[in-house]
């Protein structure tokens, strides 16, 4: 509110500017399409095109051997029959779980850990922040050979860990029951930096006077919390979950060079199973059908996100 | 006005994007030096691509018009790198393909048929399983190359201290010697009388289908349009499994793939944790790698024959390189010419074809049969020469429309078998429930 009103009166003793000729505005105009206009065409070629491209492969069966010309309609009869296959209703399990574990996982762990790296006056805190964002960084693959070796079983160091200390170890990649959970960990470790740097810089934007008001007004460090950090974060601890709930649901590369959706299709999600209707089966329409599905869910769950936020924010 | 100015704009936009990225019209190469070049798309690794490009480097010697420009990529994008250029005529001229793909090929009429010569070159020389499989309805389109078996590989080292003289011969004796062979401490399997791999498709299927031949059945029926798992045959397969598990005589723990093929089953087999191991010929470099001195303690015997086989019979799966039927005549005509010279007996050394050269180069057994005699010294190895002779009674891979989507359904029941999911009974009921919908999904 102070801010406003100082901004208001900054305004009011500014020279007023002449407004500008309607020729110079249309320059403008003009300048500014032609400026946009190579941003915005590579959105439409690389973005819209291949996105409408998918809705109409989704109307044909198409194996991708044959010009896409050549595809044979089916109307609607690939979303008639997607949740005919087993595998695919596995995969949305599979991909439902793991979101839901990631995000209930992921958010919590990530305020904490930002909590605990930005109130403390503590030395070193900015290397911690760099050695929980190189997770983020190091790309998938060279992560994906550690964590196989240390997924190994009998002989990993996990494994040896849990032995050492009279614990049998499951299998974590072999068995169905662990797989998925063991995939989960991954993207928790995988993530959890980006999320806490995001979280952090939430932190920042908090006024320092709202603490000092509460502790003369009596708060502790929970109502603090629950009162002051967690109703100021709202609209960085959404935007936390809605990428948390994105990046989940877009899994693919931990299955693909990891698990390859076993074992017994227990890690089977939906991205993989999209990839593997396509390459190898040529069910391009039937893997077109899944993917529209999947971004129309990622579409709603934002959605339902927003309206949320609208609510509360009034 | 507005509008103009947007489009105008645009219309820059797009001319300045296309100019940027080099978007225009332009011809082939080979029309501007004048020769045909066709290309060789493979997924073999650098040592074998360079002994390809010598091949090729020696026909273009004999053929100064043509040349063979080979195009490497991991075996993991062979098929989405077909489907995704495989349609072009600019697509790949040749390319390596598992015989899997085959039908799917002539079906969309990317894979050429073989020129009379080349058919009759190939019917003569080739087993008639694997001329059967490069065939679809009678006209032959590809030239096969390699042939994968699988045998029981051993740990001899591990039989001696279990007091076991040879390999099983039958279930009776694969499930004795493996309860001798299993070791456990605390309830923890330290040693696996016999490994099965999971988590890799053809590491899971393949062997379970050898037995399943070795005991008298199919995967699939004559035709090829739904599943045989419903046969006492198959159920007897997965009985074996089922009790493999019950006895804790095999650990899934111990026996997971990962994408480049290897893993803990390979590390397991290795460290003599694994006495024993249905496995293919070509993965012997890799165990050599692996085991280094202890290579010596590996040997290999033929499937353990089931209660209604009456002989051992190793499942077979072959490649072959099909010629783009969208590319043009000459570059048809070439690619077949090449294919011709570089699978034939005058192109590698003293008498041996070039291709089988490159195949044997991997541990790999070529199939032509004048290569087999040729190199039979080479393919007499005590790890080679049970896979050599499994050839005369090896079952061929039913190749059909839809294949690979029932061979991953079948794999996913064996998974779960393996892990206790499931009994026989309901992973053979799922399975052939699951097959017969891949099949009739793909081939209606």
């Amino acid at each position: 509110m102070t801010t406003v009103k100082i901004a208001g009166e900054g305004a009011a003793l500014l020279p007023r500017r002449a407004p500008r000729p309607k020729s110079r505005q249309k320059g403008q105009g003009r300048w500014s399409a032609l400026f946009l206009s190579p941003a915005l065409i590579v959105i439409g070629v690389f973005t819209l095109i291949p996105m409408v491209m998918t809705f109409v492969i989704s109307l044909h069966e198409w194996s991708m051997f044959t010009p896409i010309t050549e595809m044979n309609w089916v109307g609607l009869e690939n979303y008639e029959t997607l949740f005919d296959d087993s595998n695919r209703i596995q995969a949305m399990g599979n991909t439902a779980i793991y979101v839901v574990l990631s995000i209930v996982i992921t958010v919590p762990l990530g305020l904490l850990i930002a909590m605990l790296l930005y109130f403390p006056k503590l030395k070193g805190k900015g290397l911690v922040r760099v050695i929980l964002f190189s997770t983020y960084v190091i790309p998938t693959i060279a992560i994906v050979i550690i964590w196989s070796n240390i997924y190994a079983p009998g002989y990993g160091p996990l494994s040896t860990m849990l032995q050492a200390i009279g614990v049998t170890p499951p299998g974590w990649l072999s068995d169905p029951s662990w797989a998925l959970i063991s995939l989960v960990i991954f993207n928790v470790w995988q993530m959890l930096g980006y999320y806490v740097i995001l979280l952090v810089a939430g932190l920042t934007q908090i006024p320092e006077d709202l603490y000092e008001a509460a502790k003369i007004d009596g708060a502790g460090l929970v109502r603090q919390t629950w009162s002051i950090t967690i109703p100021m974060l709202n609209k960085t601890l959404v935007f936390v979950l809605l990428m948390t709930f994105i990046n989940s649901i877009q899994v693919f590369d931990p299955i693909y060079l990891l698990t390859q959706g076993g074992p017994a299709g227990s890690t089977n999600m939906v991205s993989y199973e999209i990839q593997r209707s396509a390459f190898s089966y040529g069910l391009a329409g039937e893997s077109s059908a899944l993917a529209v599905t999947l971004f129309m869910s990622i579409v709603v769950v934002g959605a339902v996100l927003g309206i949320v936020m609208k609510g509360r924010n009034k | 006005m507005k509008k103009t100015t947007l489009g105008t704009a645009a219309g820059l936009g797009l001319a300045t994007l296309l100019a940027v990225t080099g978007c225009s019209a332009g011809g082939s190469n080979d029309e501007a030096g004048g020769d045909t070049t066709v290309t060789f798309l493979t997924h073999w690794g650098p040592d074998q691509v360079t002994m390809l490009e010598d091949a090729a480097a020696a026909f273009t010697k004999e053929n100064p018009d043509v040349t063979v420009d080979v195009q490497a990529v991991p075996f993991g994008n062979l098929l989405s790198t077909l489907r995704t250029q495989g349609a072009s005529a600019d697509g790949p001229t040749i390319t390596g393909i598992y015989d899997l793909w085959l039908p799917e090929l002539v079906r969309d009429g990317l894979a050429d048929a073989a020129p009379d010569d080349v058919a009759t070159e190939v019917t003569d020389n080739w087993p008639s399983s694997l001329v059967d499989a490069a065939s679809s309805e009678g006209t032959v389109y590809g030239v096969p190359n390699e042939v994968d078996l699988y045998q029981l590989n051993y740990n001899t080292a591990l039989f001696a201290e279990a007091g076991i003289d040879g390999p099983p011969a039958t279930w009776d004796e694969l499930l004795d010697d493996a309860a001798k062979l299993t070791k456990s401490e605390g309830g923890t399997t330290t040693q696996q009388g016999i490994g099965f791999i999971t988590g890799w498709g053809s590491g899971a299927v393949h062997p379970f289908l050898s037995l399943l031949a070795s005991n008298g059945g199919t995967f699939l029926n004559e035709d090829g349009t739904a599943s045989a798992l419903g046969d006492d045959a198959a159920l007897e397969t997965a009985e074996l499994y089922q009790k493999l598990v019950d006895d804790k005589l095999t650990d899934p723990s111990k026996s997971t793939a990962n994408a480049n093929t290897t893993g803990p089953y390979l590390d397991n087999f290795a460290g003599g944790k694994t006495a024993m191991i249905i496995m293919a010929n070509w993965w012997e470099s890799a165990i050599k790698d692996a085991m280094g001195d202890d290579y010596k303690n590996v040997a290999t015997a033929p499937i353990p024959v089931g209660p209604n086989g009456t002989e051992s019979s190793s499942i077979s799966y072959s490649w072959m390189t099909t010629v783009n039927a969208k590319a043009d005549d000459d570059k048809r005509d070439a690619a077949w010419k090449f294919l011709s010279w570089l699978n034939g007996p005058d192109s590698g050394e003293a008498g041996s074809s070039a291709m089988a050269d490159i195949l044997l180069s991997m541990g790999i057994l070529p199939s032509r049969n004048s290569d087999i005699e040729v190199n039979a010294a080479a393919l007499e190895t005590p790890f080679l020469a049970s896979y050599v002779s499994a050839l005369e009674t090896a079952t061929p891979f039913p190749t059909v429309i839809g294949g690979q989507a029932a061979a991953d359904a079948l794999q996913k029941q064996i998974e779960s078998l393996l892990n206790g999911q499931t009994d026989a009974a309901g992973a053979m009921k799922t399975a052939s429930d699951e097959v017969d919908s891949a099949l009739e999904r793909a081939q209606k």
